[in-house]
């Protein structure tokens, strides 16, 4: 002999819980009236229930695994180096750093930095704003750099991409700036929708200019959308105003 | 290690939005908010993962590759499902991996409870020795049980989750998870059954 009553028989452990639903909870209570098997299978249950209740919780080491450790440290230095390479570095300054070779690279130095300070002093002196607009700690080497048009054939997840900026949108109650980016000014496709997102606090670029972005990949699905995205936008550099 | 489970729901966890920063975070390669989502779930995915594979060599070396796994992903991470619900799915399959490549019986975790017998030298009273023995009872009773049995019966009854969440980890619907459940419950009171003064 045996009951057919599956789907009551899934709420009995809700039943059990407390946690079933009014309409079903009626039903429930008059089949098992009838039901001997559903009866005993309560009672089963019940004892089941309140032993696995009695499970210990396992609690683990407090130690970090070393390979954890190694990934989270190698994260925060970009490209892991290894340890040698650091050591044989420091032989070579105790080598050759003596006083003449040094005066030679201040040397050196100074004249570098009078002639970056020469080719960039519009953007250093205010008569344009500075290129970049945000700086942020990411290695911009990892993204993963392609044309607009080229977006529906990639699979990485970090790009960089470059285009001109088109309809810079802000939704203050969201809190996000998205924006279309084109590979010509002149006709409107291919194009890929850029959204700067909370937490990320990043100044939108303007309507027209020529950007490099970077950030997440991904392909919006949605019926009135089904277009590429970079969401969310991690950086930006302004290549032309 | 064992705690009771009252006490476990002090775990170190982050909300929603605080999660949602710190993946933000981790994209852009920041090994703080590694180890603070490291630090959120480890516990959480300790248990799942002790109770599906027994054996403690085992189960750090599955640990550690579901968090390496886990780094990785979240690179690509779009919160297209709760992050819980992603790592827990990690989790799952990686056990699952598990079993298949090994397909070997369960270590009694008698092994387990052991080393933490002889290590903690401690006199310990009457009580805290028949608590003891409750837990290896019950879990002896639970590792003889099935592996999709038994992760049903550890995602509902250690970790918490709701019948929908259990569903979206194992990738099966509600109904399933009732049914498995039922059935880990009964046969885990079979099994028990002998023991029930006891417990």
């Amino acid at each position: 002999m045996s009951c057919w009553h599956f789907s009551l028989r899934r709420k009995l452990l809700p039943y059990i819980e407390g946690e079933i639903h009014e309409k079903d909870l009626k039903r429930l209570e008059r089949h098992l009236l009838d039901c001997g098997l559903c009866r005993d299978l309560l009672l089963r249950l019940r004892a089941g229930h309140q032993m696995a209740q009695k499970l210990a919780h396992q609690v683990p080491g407090g130690d970090y695994p070393p390979e954890i450790e190694a990934m989270m440290a190698a994260a925060g230095e970009g490209t892991p180096r290894p340890r040698m390479r650091v050591q044989a570095w420091h032989d070579w300054v105790e080598r050759f750093a003596t006083p003449g070779v040094l005066g030679v690279l201040t040397a050196v130095l100074v004249a570098q930095l009078a002639l970056l300070v020469a080719s960039n002093r519009d953007v250093l002196f205010g008569q344009k704003s500075a290129a970049t607009i945000k700086t942020s700690d990411l290695d911009l080497n990892d993204f993963h750099v392609l044309d607009i048009a080229d977006l529906k054939l990639n699979t990485e997840p970090h790009i960089a991409t470059e285009g001109y900026v088109t309809d810079v949108h802000t939704d203050k109650e969201e809190g996000t700036v998205a924006f279309k980016l084109v590979e010509s000014q002149s006709a409107p496709g291919p194009f890929v929708v850029c959204e700067i997102m909370s937490p990320i606090k990043m100044a939108a670029p303007r309507d027209g200019s020529y950007v490099r972005v970077y950030g997440v990949s991904r392909y919006d699905a949605q019926t009135d959308r089904k277009w590429y995205e970079v969401n969310p936008v991690l950086d930006i550099a302004v290549l032309k105003h | 290690m064992i705690q009771r489970p009252e006490l476990a729901n002090n775990k170190c966890a982050v909300d929603r939005e605080q999660e949602r920063h710190l993946v933000f975070a981790v994209q852009r390669g920041d090994p703080e908010a590694f180890r603070e989502l490291y630090d959120a779930y480890r516990e959480r995915i300790y248990n799942l993962v002790t109770y599906s594979i027994g054996d403690p060599l085992q189960t750090q070396d599955v640990l550690q590759t579901i968090f390496l796994k886990v780094f990785r992903g979240l690179r690509g991470f779009r919160f297209q499902s709760s992050l819980s619900t992603w790592i827990y799915r990690i989790a799952h399959n990686e056990c699952q991996n598990y079993h298949r490549a090994w397909r070997a019986p369960h270590v009694p975790l008698e092994a387990i409870l052991g080393s933490h017998h002889e290590i903690d030298t401690r006199p310990v009273s009457h009580e805290q020795h028949a608590r003891q023995e409750r837990d290896v009872i019950l879990q002896q009773a639970l590792m003889q049980l099935p592996f999709k049995m038994r992760e049903v019966v550890v995602l509902k009854y250690v970790e918490g989750l709701s019948y929908d969440e259990i569903g979206r980890v194992l990738g099966c619907a509600p109904g399933t998870v009732a049914s498995r459940l039922n059935r880990a419950l009964t046969e885990l009171e079979e099994r028990l059954r002998p023991f029930k003064r006891l417990l």
